[in-house]
Formats: C-alpha cells, sequence, structure tokens
C-alpha cells in the first residue's frame, strides 16, 4: 500500500517507512471511516465517541463550559508544574520564592499570572457549567449519579482554589486561609479536632504550609481527576450529553 | 429395588442457610472493610499533627519583675503583650483594679493558677491574641473601654477574655499558667484552653452601651 | 431493527394477512403501556422487522441527526482552548497576580477576607450563630445541590414542568449570588457595610 503518491519524496519516504507507521497506524484521516478509525483507535481521542449529536457541538448548546472548565485543569496543571520548580513551601522562603518568580525567572511573572488568572476562572466556568447543566434538565435518569459527580467536582475545585491560595505566604494569603479555617472550626462536635487536622496545629504557620501544598500539588488534583475521568465515562455511557428541553 | 426413584441428595444450601460460597464471600468483604478501615485509622493517626502549630511546648516567660523591667505599666493592670506565643499576659489583681477605675500598683501578683480555681481570683492569665471569632489578632486593651476589642468584626472582651459583644461565640482562649523551677511563669501553650461560653460573667458586668469603644 | 413509532396503536387493526418476507412480530397483546397517547415516552410501538445492519447511518435514523466527531467535535475543541488560552496569556500579560507584603501572624489587616467564593459563607456567619452558618449552610448548600435529581424525579425537562426544582435552585443561586457579592464589594474594615465607591476591598 502506498500511502503517499504525491509529495515530497523524502517525506514520502519518511511515511512509508516501517518506523513511521509503527508509531501512526494510519495516515492523517480524510475520510469518513479513517475519521472514525481515528477517533477509536487513539487513547485520547476515544473519550469521544465516534459521533456526536448535532447539537452538542453548537456553541450555544453547551457555551462549551464543561470542556472549558476541563482545559483550565489542564492549563493549571502545566503551569503549576512550572511553578513547582522554583517554589519551595517553607515559611522562611516560599514568599521570596514567589518575589523570585516574579523579578528574576523569564516569564515567571506571566506563569505565575496565569496559574493565578486560571484558578479563578475555572471555579467561576465550573460553577456555570452547573447552572447550564440544570437549565437543560441534564441531571434526569440515567444522569442522576452525573451530576453527584459534578458537585463533588465543583467542592474538589473550591478545595483546590483554596489549598493553593495560601501557598504564596503574603498577608493575603495568611488571612484568608486564617478566616477560611477558622470556619472549619464551628462543626459542632469536631470542630476544633478537625481544625487542627487541617492546619497541622492551632495556627496557620509552617505545618499548615506544608499540608497545603502536598493536598494542592497532588491530592487533590489526582482525586480530582479520577472523578474527572468518571465524570467523562459516564457522559459518553449515558449516550453523549443531554438533548435539549 | 422399591419405592420411588431418588435423585439423590439435592446440593446446595438448605432453604435459609447460606451457601459455602457466599458465605466465604462475605468473609472475604469484611476482611476487606475491615483492612480498609485500619488504613483509613491509621493514615489519620500517620497524618495527626505531632507538632503544635507555631506554639508547642513550655514557654518560660521570667518572673513578675522580669516582665516589669521590660513593661513597667504591668503593674499598672496593662496586659503585657508577649508576641513570640501571641500571648496577653494579665496581671488580674491590677487589672481589675484598673477596669473599677483604680490606678493600681501590683509588682508581684503571686502564685494562684489551676483550673479550678475562678478566672477573677487567679493571679495571671495567658490570653490568647487569635479571635475565637475568625482569628485575627486582638490588640491590646481599647482605653476607652478597657476592653479587649478585636478591629475585625467587633467581638468585644473583658480583660480576663469573657466574651461581652459581637460574633464571637466564646470568651477568648488561653493557656495554663503555672510557676517553673526558676519562679518565673511557665505557659503550656501545648494546649488551647477554650475560652469561657457566651454569657458567663464573673467580673465586670458593664454592657456594651455603657462606654465609648474602639471599634465598632 | 426498525421499529415503527405509532402513535395510535388502536387504529392498526389490520395486521398484515399475507405472510410478510421479513419476521413481523405483533405487540399487540403485550402488556398496555400506560399513558394517554401523544405524552413524550408513552406511545406504544411495534416491532416490524429485522434489519440487519450494514451501514455507518442507521436505517430508522434520519441523516442529519449526529455528526462526526472528527472533524466537528475536535474543531469546536480546538479553537474554545485556542480562544481561553489567547485570553488567559492576554490577561495575564496585562494583570498581575496580588502579592502583599510576606505573612505575619502578629499583623492583622484592616480587612481581612476569605477568598471571594467564601465570601458568601462568611457574609452569612456574621449574621447567624457559627455552628448555623459555618457548618450547616455550606454542608446543606452542597448537599442541597447534590440531591437536586433525586428530588425532582419527573422525566420532563422543559422549565414550566419543573417549576418547584427551578425555584429551589434559582433560590440557592440567586441567595448565593446576593451574599457573596455583598461580601465581596460591600464589607469594609471591621465587616462594616461600604459603599463600593466609598472604597472596594476585595482581593482576587
Ligand atoms: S475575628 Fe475577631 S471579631 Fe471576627
Amino acid at each position: 500500500m502506498t500511502m503517499n503518491e504525491r509529495g515530497n519524496p523524502i517525506v514520502r519516504w519518511v511515511k512509508d517507512s516501517g518506523v513511521w507507521r509503527s508509531f501512526f497506524r494510519q495516515p492523517y484521516p480524510t475520510t469518513s471511516r479513517t475519521r472514525a478509525l481515528a477517533v477509536m483507535n487513539n487513547v485520547f481521542l476515544h473519550l469521544h465517541p465516534v459521533r456526536v449529536k448535532k447539537h452538542a457541538v453548537r456553541y450555544t448548546y453547551t457555551f462549551c463550559l464543561g470542556g472549558i472548565s476541563f482545559f483550565l485543569f489542564l492549563a493549571l496543571t502545566v503551569t503549576g508544574l512550572y511553578l513547582m520548580f522554583y517554589y519551595v513551601p517553607s515559611v522562611s522562603r516560599a514568599f521570596q520564592d514567589i518575589q523570585a518568580i516574579e523579578t528574576s525567572v523569564a516569564f515567571g511573572q506571566l506563569v505565575r499570572n496565569m496559574h493565578r488568572w486560571a484558578a479563578h476562572l475555572m471555579v467561576l466556568t465550573v460553577f456555570l457549567h452547573m447552572i447550564r447543566v440544570f437549565y437543560h434538565g441534564a441531571y434526569k435518569p440515567p444522569r442522576e449519579f452525573n451530576w453527584v459527580v459534578g458537585i463533588l467536582l465543583l467542592f474538589l475545585t473550591l478545595m483546590l482554589s483554596f489549598t493553593g491560595y495560601l501557598l504564596p505566604w503574603d498577608q493575603i494569603a495568611f488571612w484568608a486561609i486564617t478566616v477560611g479555617t477558622q470556619m472549619a472550626l464551628y462543626a459542632p462536635l469536631l470542630g476544633a479536632e478537625s481544625s487542627f487536622f487541617l492546619l497541622g496545629g492551632i495556627e496557620v504557620g509552617q505545618n499548615t504550609l506544608l499540608r497545603f501544598y502536598v493536598l494542592h500539588v497532588i491530592f487533590l488534583p489526582l482525586i480530582a481527576a479520577i472523578f474527572m475521568i468518571v465524570h467523562f465515562w459516564r457522559i459518553r455511557k449515558d449516550g453523549g450529553i443531554s438533548g435539549p428541553v | 429395588m422399591t419405592g420411588p426413584a431418588s435423585y439423590g441428595e439435592v446440593h446446595g444450601p438448605r432453604v435459609g442457610e447460606m451457601s459455602r460460597r457466599s458465605f466465604m464471600r462475605r468473609i472475604v468483604g469484611a476482611g476487606v472493610g475491615l483492612l480498609s478501615l485500619q488504613f483509613l485509622a491509621g493514615s489519620l493517626a500517620f497524618l495527626w499533627p505531632n507538632i503544635r502549630g507555631g506554639l508547642g511546648g513550655q514557654i518560660s516567660i521570667g518572673t513578675a519583675a522580669d516582665i516589669i523591667t521590660q513593661f513597667p505599666e504591668w503593674a499598672a493592670g496593662t496586659p503585657y503583650i508577649y508576641n513570640p506565643a501571641r500571648l496577653f499576659i494579665v496581671n488580674v489583681p491590677a487589672a481589675k483594679a484598673l477596669v473599677e477605675g483604680q490606678t493600681p500598683d501590683v509588682p508581684d501578683p503571686g502564685t494562684t493558677f489551676g483550673e479550678d480555681v475562678p478566672l477573677a481570683d487567679r493571679s495571671v492569665l495567658a490570653l490568647y491574641r487569635k479571635c475565637p471569632h475568625l482569628g485575627c489578632q486582638i490588640p491590646q486593651l481599647c482605653e476607652q473601654s478597657e476592653w479587649f476589642e478585636c478591629l475585625c468584626h467587633g467581638s468585644k472582651y473583658t480583660v480576663l477574655g469573657e466574651k461581652r459583644d459581637g460574633p464571637a461565640p466564646r470568651g477568648m482562649d488561653s493557656f495554663a499558667v503555672s510557676v517553673g523551677e526558676d519562679g518565673g511563669y511557665v505557659i503550656d501553650t501545648s494546649e488551647v484552653i477554650s475560652g469561657p461560653p457566651v454569657g458567663t460573667a464573673t467580673f465586670d458586668t458593664r454592657g456594651p452601651g455603657d462606654m465609648p469603644h474602639c471599634s465598632g | 431493527m426498525t421499529i415503527e413509532k405509532r402513535p395510535n396503536a388502536s387504529a392498526d387493526k389490520n395486521a398484515p394477512t399475507q405472510a410478510p418476507r421479513v419476521p413481523v412480530v405483533e405487540r399487540g397483546t403485550g402488556p398496555k403501556l400506560p399513558g394517554p397517547p401523544g405524552v413524550p415516552g408513552t406511545e406504544r410501538f411495534r416491532l416490524l422487522a429485522y434489519v440487519r445492519q450494514e451501514s455507518m447511518v442507521r436505517v430508522d435514523k434520519r441523516p442529519d441527526e449526529t455528526v462526526l466527531t472528527w472533524p466537528h467535535l475536535l474543531r469546536a475543541e480546538f479553537l474554545m482552548a485556542g480562544l481561553i488560552s489567547a485570553l488567559l496569556v492576554v490577561a495575564s500579560f496585562f494583570i498581575n497576580a496580588p502579592l502583599e507584603e510576606m505573612a505575619n501572624a502578629g499583623n492583622t489587616p484592616h480587612v481581612a477576607k476569605a477568598p471571594w467564593y467564601f465570601l458568601g459563607l462568611q457574609e452569612i456567619l456574621s449574621y447567624f450563630n457559627a455552628t448555623v452558618a459555618g457548618v450547616l449552610v455550606p454542608l446543606l448548600y452542597l448537599g442541597g445541590l447534590a440531591l437536586i435529581p433525586y428530588i425532582d424525579r419527573s422525566p420532563y425537562k422543559a422549565a414550566r414542568d419543573r417549576k418547584l426544582i427551578w425555584i429551589f435552585f434559582l433560590c440557592l443561586m440567586i441567595g448565593g449570588l446576593l451574599v457573596t457579592f455583598i461580601g465581596s464589594f460591600f464589607r469594609g474594615p471591621g465587616w462594616n457595610w461600604v459603599w463600593p465607591w466609598d472604597g472596594l476591598f476585595f482581593t482576587l
């Protein structure tokens, strides 16, 4: 089978080679059949069904809010990973590290800004996504449980944002977390214990910074990713996104 | 060979009994459940903080004389701010006299402590400056009212830390005070003692409307 | 498998008399499905024939009901991702993330506010007793949201068919928005009321 009859002979030679074809099982899909196969055979694309309902690709039906939320999660993962190269979660270093990122790392300020704004935006889009789904009544059977998973993801998004809020270790961060965690102290039975556990002590300090850091960079993202997989899988198994009202 | 044909013994559980297989399944399930529970409890124990925040441990703040050399107003009733542990060290007899409008001079308040002694009868109190409402730092005694007044949301406490006004759920938290080997005061910051509940009024029964305030 | 939609089952009493070329299954004797004719989801159907599927487009589906994921959905996703990335980079280029002085436990700022999404909670905390506001409200809020599909059991999606849950949802949304808004823009030092034009105490 000669795949590339035309074009640059070198490109043709590369693309016809066994090595190339061991990477990519099929050429760039141009027909309905190959496009369907491409979606089916690619592990990343196969999150999608081969065909979707027509209204599902209309921007004004979903406003892409769920997709944007997921994309922001990915963007936050990447920018967050970058920031981790320079940040040490210690009360004596954290603040200086943030300053160093802003002043002496190439594009450091930009990356920090992107991480911050994407985080705020994600809280917003997740919330708007929930409103959109409610509007369309898309929590109706068989999608009830996926709605619950969605609420859980909303909660996880809030927690991710909240734990990240402390990390710059400046006055805004410190007092916002002090006020925020003090609210947890109001739980009637185990309030004091839960706040002690959360803070790693009786007030916001080194232990808190370390705890929030670990939660923020690995624990919560992992849990969120797991529930996202469930969320997306269920959408697919329940026949794609719900239909119009 | 007489009698009706027999099909032999019928296998499987008798009515109302569990099959061996489902019995095994339940045992294994219970075991896995138990192990998960243990794992959860173990994780909780592992993650339980063993260092008590920025504070923790016994803090020695010196004798009454040491405090007065650093902060002479202590003898006249103004609480001494011990910032490494964010504490108000209250000279109780002097502070009480101050609130009553006198100009006291108590260079040595004594060594009466203990959980069972009422707040007003103790010699020295170590009040935590973290507001029990949302955790703001409580500033020095307000001069107009002789109360501690949190500027964040206007919670107000008497000089003994009893709540009089504002959104706080209880009085100011405190730490146990004792006397160390060198005769100085020692504060046990390993455990926060929750403030007295709202409505406790052992001393200073003025209401919030009785005088001007520093905070709204 | 072809299924013929029969909004009015009783009209079709004349089943084919000759033996049909494809097997026909009549469901006239089956259990009666509830519901009046014409109400969505309650029509009666009868199985007319099995048809082997050989093409991508299924027999009874109109061909324009679905589109291929590649390119239609992927194109939409790609465009949106690009748009959001551009937005993010441009915004981050012009607006810097806030950073104040280093944290200092001994220096409470004039205004101590939680992150903006918790300001509604903080606002409620200033009205009610702490247990109600700090624990019950967030628990009931998230719990109430999670319970929506189990409260509203009707199969209808149109707003007029689920008034109750709409009211419930709007109450949660508007209430939450209102307190968050007040806590964000109308509260200043000492959690006292401040008009936004007299001073904005809000950091993102
Ligand atoms: S933190 Fe002191 S009154 Fe709110």
